[in-house]
């Protein structure tokens, strides 16, 4: 077997303070290995969104270690996550979060050029190209609709070839026919480039099309399929 | 990534995000424009008018040496040195009354009497133009003279008309329109009468003593350079150091005037940095309102990779390059201020402003602009640095609370200090900078602090069973709140205009108020000694209830103190007067009425011994004399070392007979000298006041009469004037306040569309919202007035009783104005926003909630 690209031990989160503390991951153990789709699932409240999270880097956990990509994140500075982020992770978020002010070909080259890539808007044409929307350049989010917002979110979240695509709920703010499209092309993006996908939904068919799911209640994980390595606390 | 890729890609991405363009920006550019062209615009008028003496400097002062002497014409000896330096014109210049032939009715003049080589530079213009002796000359028994129209209204004269002055007839044979040299003769009291010297001789108005001043003017050749002024300075002083003459040259053509500009260009850059201030607080509400707007993008930045410092960096160069639009804008309202100036100022200064641009004035301007927008952005921008990427998983906590970083709060405190000492090093006067710096800083504490008891009083006030009054104080409390802008912009404003409006109040009250009453209604000049007693009988018949003081008087100027030039001793500004020019002095063997010993003993009636002096204890004080120090005065072109025997308390404001040195009667025997009278009559009306006046002038020609009430009202014109000056000033400042307010509320109005709209699907009407903001408004507008008034009545009894050192007083009328006038502001401006809100669409905020 080869070693986890995601590698998270014992895992505690907790959020807010005094009354509003929440308790919100409890001693959480996961591995995904390199290339595996995993869908994270669960009622809302339950911890999916601060688990993809914890991945990301985004928050520090309490206690327990977290490995991505061979690296534990512990002891690197807010920058260095950051940077480490813009290599190896790209993420999709429901709400697309493109930046308004900028083209689709120049939201798709954000990454690249925050890593210093001399040729940040040719390799994001390509990626444009390869999401179906080498027409739509110029076009700034507000021209665009849902969905191909979401095709310029993929394709800036692939664009610095990372090694794991997390995405939350990618499908949540766009009708049916539109979001099984964009599922379509997330899994075979993720798997025409070896990339590992995590993704958190509550859409039950989006999560079955993963080979694997994890089910998660009250901030721990609850259920695995019998393939996983997922260990309830 | 190297620091200056990371530059460079900041300013990229920072293009980018401003596609959006700059309507969230307005009242950001509009504080900082109008900040920048206040100070870039007064200091660069400034400069014009100072480049126009300066440039014009031989015009102004007719000459290229200027030597004036007091009460004496200058020796034969004197006379030749001043002739051999060049050309050479004589004048003199004298208070007298002019009154018609016919006796029936009189007025103050300003006369100056010149020879034929006036001007000795620029042109006299008068209408009709005429050769020089045919204005002025004898043409049968009248001699020839030019007034402007001020003379011919206030005697109902038409040019051709005839008036006496002294003991000789004048006809008055053109309009006065302009008097190349008039700024260097100094502040004119009543209207100019301009006859020649020989018509003055004859008028037998030049007696021993008489309040008269000579002047030589000097043109030299051509090509005379700085270096050959200072060594005819050095010539003259050293040729005749007993002269007692005070030379100017064309360089300080006009010394009164250029140091008033720029004491009036330093409280204008200091109204326009109060502006500047009062604007970073628009500065931090929009740059805060918008990266409010922009943690999305901020979020998803940091979540593409970008680094905390590369954020603050991409919206630094975004705000530095909105404020370099404001900046822009000001300079250019600034830059051409002077060229409106010319125009403007030119019938209240004499003096052309010459235009043109003022590199370092605007230079100036742009800095203060820069480091405001530093002082104050900074915060917020620090702020948006530690926008954490998890609030795009999460849509709540989207809003940024407590300090940023310590080293944001460390640079914005450190760069608000180097904002501090740039105002205090480029002042004149320091100690007024540090003053108003002081304040500042004060005021932002304590208005922060008022914002913060009012947010406390409306979270522990009581529940209320009103529910626009619990929504009111809701709204004041809650996160986000208006309270700390409204407070702190509308605090300023009216601090400023409260205190303003109270020291004018103050002022008024001074002079029309409570000074006529203990004021003399008339002075009298240059009563001859022979005349005295004459003089004293005619106001006994013509005044009988009236009260008569009569003292001797002679001009003399300090020329040591304890033997030492005081051209050498560095005195406070406060006390300087008294060592600038020359100086009234009387001589008497009794302590005067209207003073009290304050020190030392008085010297006994028949004093004989050295020469002593009284000195006023308030001036003595300020320049550092003490009983038994030496005073050397030069008086008719002598010195007269004498000693401090005592120090005396005088009530300069009671408008009497009051002299800042009392000379023992035997300091000055023989010298001639004339007398000055004041007669007091509390119950003589404008009538008996003309009858003496006219009995005065009919009887004693040569006597000069001021009305006390003329004269004050001639005082309350100016301090009308620059009353006026300073409420178009200070309007700089409280536009920049309501800019700030407007802007505050506007951003709250985005809220309150939200909560307007919840409430109203909740089932409240629009009167109860009506009544919940107008009282939100209401409240926070009182706790503010109170606050104004309190802090500006402090600082308005600081200025009045200690700057100005008048009586102060507190005026109630002024306070209840102010309350009323800032609560009708800010719930009016309040509720034009609210009207908005209320009748706002419900649909399409619910759609996106």
């Amino acid at each position: 077997m080869t070693e986890a690209v995601i590698a998270l031990k014992d895992v505690s989160l907790t959020l807010g303070d005094g009354p509003s503390r929440v308790h919100v991951l409890k001693e959480v153990t996961l591995e995904v290995a390199q290339g595996e789709a995993t869908g994270i699932v669960g009622p809302s409240g339950s911890g999916k969104s601060t688990l993809l999270m914890v991945i990301a880097g985004l928050e520090r956990v309490d206690s327990g270690t977290v490995r991505i990509a061979g690296e534990a994140l512990e002891g690197k500075s807010e920058d260095q996550v950051a940077a480490f982020r813009g290599r190896t992770i790209g993420i999709v978020f429901q709400s697309f979060h493109l930046i308004p002010n900028m083209t689709a070909l120049e939201n798709v080259a954000v990454p690249l050029e925050l890593a210093g890539r001399p040729d940040a808007f040719a390799a994001a044409e390509r990626e444009l190209a390869a999401v179906g929307l080498q027409d739509r350049l110029t076009h700034y989010p507000g021209e665009l609709s849902g969905g191909e917002q979401q095709r310029v979110a993929i394709a800036r979240a692939l664009a610095p070839e990372p090694k794991i695509l997390i995405a939350d709920e990618p499908t949540g703010n766009l009708d049916q026919a539109t979001g099984r499209q964009i599922a379509d092309l997330l899994f075979s993006k993720a798997r025409e480039r070896g990339m590992t996908l995590v993704l958190v939904t509550h859409d039950a068919a989006l999560a079955e099309r993963c080979p694997r799911q994890v089910a998660m209640r009250s901030g721990r994980i609850e259920a695995a399929a019998p393939q996983l390595r997922a260990v309830p606390a | 990534m190297t620091l200056w890729r990371t530059l460079r890609l900041a300013i990229r991405f920072s293009l980018r995000e401003m596609r959006g363009g700059l309507s969230g920006f307005a009242i950001f550019i509009a504080c900082i424009a109008l900040g920048v062209a206040a100070i870039g615009g007064v200091n660069s008028v400034a400069r014009s008018i100072e480049d126009g003496v300066a440039g014009e400097g031989q015009v102004l002062l007719g000459a290229d040496l200027r030597f004036e002497l007091n009460q004496r014409e200058a020796e034969p000896a004197e006379h030749r040195f001043l002739a051999g330096l060049g050309m050479l014109a004589e004048s003199a210049s004298m208070r007298s009354m002019a009154r018609l032939e016919d006796g029936s009715d009189q007025t103050l003049v300003e006369v100056k009497a010149v020879d034929a080589a006036y001007p000795l530079y620029g042109a006299l213009t008068t209408q009709p133009a005429l050769p020089s002796d045919e204005l002025l000359g004898r043409r049968g028994a009248a001699w020839g003279a030019v007034a402007p129209d001020l003379l011919f209204e206030r005697l109902g004269l038409a040019p051709g008309a005839r008036i006496r002055l002294g003991n000789t007839v004048l006809e008055l044979r053109a309009r006065l329109v302009e008097e190349p040299d008039a700024v260097s003769e100094g502040f004119g009291f009543a209207p100019r009468l301009l006859v020649s010297l020989d018509a003055l001789r004859d008028a037998g108005l030049v007696q021993p003593g008489s309040m008269v001043e000579f002047a030589y003017k000097i043109r030299l050749p051509q090509g005379a350079g700085e270096a050959e002024l200072a060594a005819i300075r050095e010539r003259a002083a050293s040729a005749f150091p007993q002269a007692g003459w005070s030379i100017r040259s064309r360089t300080n053509a006009a010394p009164a005037l250029s140091s008033n500009i720029e004491r009036f260009s330093q409280f204008l850059t200091l109204v326009g940095l109060t502006a500047l201030v009062v604007g970073g607080v628009g500065v931090a509400n929009a740059v805060r309102a918008y990266l409010d707007g922009k943690r999305a993008v901020i979020a998803t930045f940091k979540s593409l990779g970008a680094s905390g410092g590369f954020v603050f960096a991409v919206y630094l160069v975004q705000i530095v390059m909105i404020a370099a639009v404001g900046i822009a804008a000001g300079l250019a309202i600034g830059a051409l201020m002077p060229f409106a100036a010319g125009a403007a100022l030119s019938s209240v200064i004499p003096v052309p402003a010459t235009g043109g641009v003022y590199p370092e004035a605007l230079g100036l301007a742009a800095l203060f602009g820069l480091m405001v927008t530093l002082v104050f952005a900074l915060l917020p921008l620090g702020r948006a640095r530690d926008v954490p990427a998890t609030a795009l998983f999460r849509e709540a906590g989207f809003e940024s609370r407590g300090l940023p970083r310590l080293v944001y709060v460390a640079t914005s405190l450190g760069l608000a200090g180097a904002l501090a000492l740039l105002a205090i090093a480029v002042a004149d006067e320091r100690r007024i900078a540090v003053i108003f710096v002081g304040a500042t800083i004060v005021s932002f504490i304590v208005l922060r602090i008022v914002g913060w008891l009012v947010q406390q009083a409306a979270r522990r006030s009581p529940r209320v069973s009103s529910t626009a009054l619990r929504l009111a104080i809701g709204n004041i409390h809650r996160p986000g709140a208006l309270t700390p802008s409204v407070v702190l912009s509308l605090g300023l404003g009216l601090t400023l205009l409260v205190t303003l409006a109270l020291i004018d109040g103050n002022l008024r009250r001074q002079i029309a108020g409570s000074l006529p009453e203990r004021a003399p209604n008339f002075f009298f000049v240059d009563i001859q000694g022979s005349e005295v007693d004459a003089f004293s009988a005619l106001i006994a018949r013509e005044a009988p209830a009236g009260e008569l003081m009569r003292v001797p008087m002679l001009r003399g100027r300090v020329t040591a103190l304890n033997g030492v030039d005081v051209q050498k001793i560095s005195v406070p500004p406060e006390g300087a007067w008294v060592l600038r020019g020359d100086r009234g002095i009387t001589y008497a063997d009794r302590l005067p009425e209207n003073a009290t010993l304050a020190a030392g003993r008085w010297w006994p009636e028949d004093y004989r011994g050295e020469p002593l002096v009284s000195f006023s204890a308030e001036e003595a004080g300020e320049l550092g004399l003490a009983l038994g120090d030496t005073v050397t005065v030069n008086v008719l072109g002598r010195d007269i070392t004498a000693r401090i025997a005592n120090l005396r308390q005088v009530e300069w404001e009671s408008m009497g007979i009051n002299f800042v040195m009392v000379f023992s009667p035997n300091a000055f025997a023989g010298a001639p000298h004339a007398w000055l009278a004041t007669l007091t009559d509390r119950g003589a009306g404008p009538g008996e006041e003309s009858r003496v006046l006219n009995a005065v002038t009919r009887a004693f020609p040569a006597v000069t009469t001021v009305r006390v009430k003329d004269a004050l009202d001639v005082v309350n014109r100016l301090v009308g004037q620059l009353g006026t000056a300073i409420r178009a000033a200070a309007s700089v400042a409280l536009v920049a306040s309501v800019l700030v307010l407007a802007g505050a509320l506007a951003a709250g109005n985005r809220a309150r569309i939200h909560d307007a709209v919840v409430l109203k699907t909740l089932g409240a009407t629009r009167r109860t919202l009506m009544a919940a903001f107008s009282l939100e408004y209401l409240l926070i507008g009182l706790a503010t007035a109170l606050f104004a008034l309190l802090a500006g009545g402090v600082a308005a009894w600081f200025v009045v009783a200690h700057v100005m050192r008048l009586s102060s007083s507190f005026m109630p009328e002024v306070a209840v104005a102010t309350i009323l006038g800032a609560l009708a502001f800010t719930v009016g401006i309040g509720l034009v926003g609210t009207w908005r809100v209320l009748g706002h669409k419900a649909a399409p905020v619910l759609r996106n909630l």
